[in-house]
């Protein structure tokens, strides 16, 4: 082999290696997941009174219009559900649905970390239904352990596919007429996509926490949190999104009182101020071009 | 030669080429998991051919018609090929098709691991390009080339091919790790997309100075002048269709579902990908057949005395060197 072989092969094969070493290997970024309640070394009960979190979620600006789905690969869909249209942004009067708001942590009056406290799982099921092609609801919560019961009432087959990041991943087929799924969630993550393989619009989300404080915002953006110890926390109104945004905001309750937290999202988005409110700034999440 | 051999084994490389497509329509319809279950089909071996279970169980059924294809080219090539090389080579495309299969099924098995993903991927190209070997060399126009002079002092022209060769298969490598490092609906890695570029660069150069160098060098030679331009248009053709699947890709995490142009163009780079790859092997085949005295070109051109008598001898077909 002559030299100037020698140099267009260890040419080329530099360039090739330059070219592998500085992949990232498509692993992907984390997503905003929370091990919420870390957990404290005596968990016990709370037994004294409770108060509750309200408010209303908004939505300034024009929100983006949904966009009409074509369901031609599954006439089943097409025929039960003529106008399925996106749901990942449903304002009505200004009200944003499907926020998911949780507690994320705080402390109890007297001191003890709201991860101290143990909550027993309930025994019913959460419902998510496959119907007209669309998850319903679209966003839910649920407790650690807690069973969720899929079903499919479509005349055609689905195949649900939860992709959390500290759970255990599943993919399983639905036809027509199956029993429902009993799956529960053993680590509490929010929130985590859910999807259809056999019809890739189709979405939802899934938050699972060890404490039953979370509600989700309905039509009317309104939500409401019971059942709540008194104490200082940090809430959490969480928006999916290809991005998905989180505001926090200091919340104190009072022992068989209400709290206010009103949260807002969109073109010039705030968050309301009560005298018993302590507000803090937005959290960004810097992840443009990345998954 | 045998003719018939000849087309059968165009047949199987025609037939995974549209494998190949049907396999990139799955990735970007992110139909990979359409059914959990494998071999079989959400239990069955014909299911209902909807939603996006039409493109998965699809490029299962396509799949299954290329194996078979393949086993009945080695039977073929068994039955009717005497160099031993290209005997060992058919044996290889049944393994290739075989695992070929197997890491398809660990992929849905394992729910589209990254790497097993890709490599999924890889091989496919590996696969194409073997069955077009194949096709390469049980052709009349392989078997009747006559050598021709290496021009002295200068790069050999084989290892320009080499090069290039290795280039795009690195590149394809990083382009299947691009396509199943997200979703549609999820942004791209920056990092992967900018090494992706940046092996396109190293495509370009290398397969371009290739090319130029045997449209400069043996200019009358269509043996060799012919893979060399459809090689030169065909990357040409790639480029433009990487810049035009970025910016649709870029497009749709907004989108509602997998849409065309996405859908389209996406496949289209991939396709194009493998013809990058496979007319550049025709090429770089070509160069060993042609051109040189090392190993490998005296190995592609067999023994002389005993293939003269085998491949010569009353068609009028000029002797080996």
């Amino acid at each position: 082999m002559n030299k100037q072989t020698k140099v267009w092969l260890v040419l080329s094969i530099a360039l090739s290696l330059l070219a592998i070493s500085s992949s990232c290997g498509g692993t992907k970024t984390e997503g905003p997941a929370a091990n919420t309640n870390g957990g404290g070394a005596t968990a016990e009960k709370w037994t004294g009174g409770t108060g509750t979190i309200s408010g209303v979620v908004s939505f300034n600006g024009t929100p983006p219009a949904p966009k009409k789905i074509d369901t031609a690969a599954d006439p089943v869909c097409g025929q039960k559900n003529p106008n399925l249209m996106t749901d990942d942004t449903m304002v009505k009067d200004g009200k944003l649905a499907n926020v998911f708001i949780y507690v994320k942590e705080g402390t109890v009056e007297g001191g003890k970390k709201i991860g101290d406290y143990t909550w027993d799982t309930p025994t019913t099921a959460v419902r998510l239904d496959q119907n007209g092609c669309h998850y319903a609801p679209h966003v839910l919560g649920v407790m650690v352990n807690q069973k969720i019961s899929i079903t499919n009432s479509d005349a055609t087959q689905h195949n649900i596919h939860p992709t959390p990041k500290l759970n255990t991943e599943w993919n399983q087929t639905q036809p027509n007429g199956a029993p429902p799924i009993e799956k529960a969630f053993n680590r509490s993550e929010v929130l985590i996509p859910v999807k259809c393989n056999q019809h890739p619009w189709m979405k939802a989300y899934i938050g699972v926490l060890k404490h039953p404080l979370y509600a989700v915002s309905s039509d009317t953006g309104a939500y409401e949190i019971k059942g709540v110890p008194p104490g200082k926390y940090t809430v959490i109104a969480w928006r999916e999104g290809q991005t998905p945004e989180e505001k926090p905001m200091e919340v104190t309750v009072a022992a068989n009182g209400s709290a206010k937290a009103d949260f807002s999202f969109g073109a010039a988005a705030t968050s309301s101020i009560k005298p018993s409110l302590q507000m803090m700034p937005a959290i960004e999440f810097p992840m443009l071009g990345k998954h | 030669m045998n003719r018939g051999l000849n087309r059968f084994a165009i047949l199987v490389a025609c037939a995974t080429f549209f494998l190949i497509i049907a396999g990139a329509l799955v990735t970007s319809h992110d139909a990979g998991l359409a059914t959990p279950d494998w071999p079989l089909s959400n239990g069955q071996f014909f299911p209902k051919m909807v939603g996006n279970l039409f493109w998965e169980h699809g490029h299962r059924m396509v799949a299954t018609t290329v194996g078979m294809l393949t086993i009945v080219l080695l039977i073929y090539i068994l039955a009717k090929e005497k160099r031993s090389w290209v005997r060992k080579l058919g044996v290889f495309a049944l393994l290739a098709v075989i695992a070929q299969g197997l890491l398809g099924g660990l992929t849905v098995k394992m729910m589209l691991p990254l790497a097993v993903s890709s490599a999924h991927a890889t091989l496919a190209q590996l696969f194409f390009c073997t069955t077009v070997s194949l096709a390469v060399f049980t052709s009349k126009s392989w078997i009747e080339a006559r050598r021709l002079e290496e021009e002295q002092g200068r790069v050999p022209l084989r290892h320009l091919c080499t090069a290039a060769l290795v280039t795009i298969f690195i590149q394809l490598i990083i382009g299947a790790t691009l396509r199943h490092s997200a979703t549609w609906d999820q942004h791209l890695p920056v990092e992967l997309v900018l090494t992706h570029i940046l092996g396109a660069v190293g495509v370009t150069m290398t397969l371009g100075s290739a090319a130029l160098t045997v449209l400069r060098r043996h200019k009358g030679e269509k043996f060799l002048t012919r893979p060399a331009t459809i090689a030169l248009s065909l990357l040409l053709v790639q480029l433009f269709l990487g810049v035009a699947a970025y910016l649709t890709r870029l497009k749709s995490p907004g989108d509602p579902q997998p849409l065309n142009p996405m859908v389209g163009i996406t496949v289209a780079h991939v396709a194009c990908g493998a013809l990058v790859f496979v007319s550049t092997i025709v090429l770089t085949l070509r160069t060993y057949r042609v051109l040189g005295g090392d190993f490998v070109g005296a190995a592609l051109r067999g023994r002389p005395n005993r293939d003269f008598v085998r491949l010569g001898g009353g068609h009028g077909v000029p002797p080996l060197q």
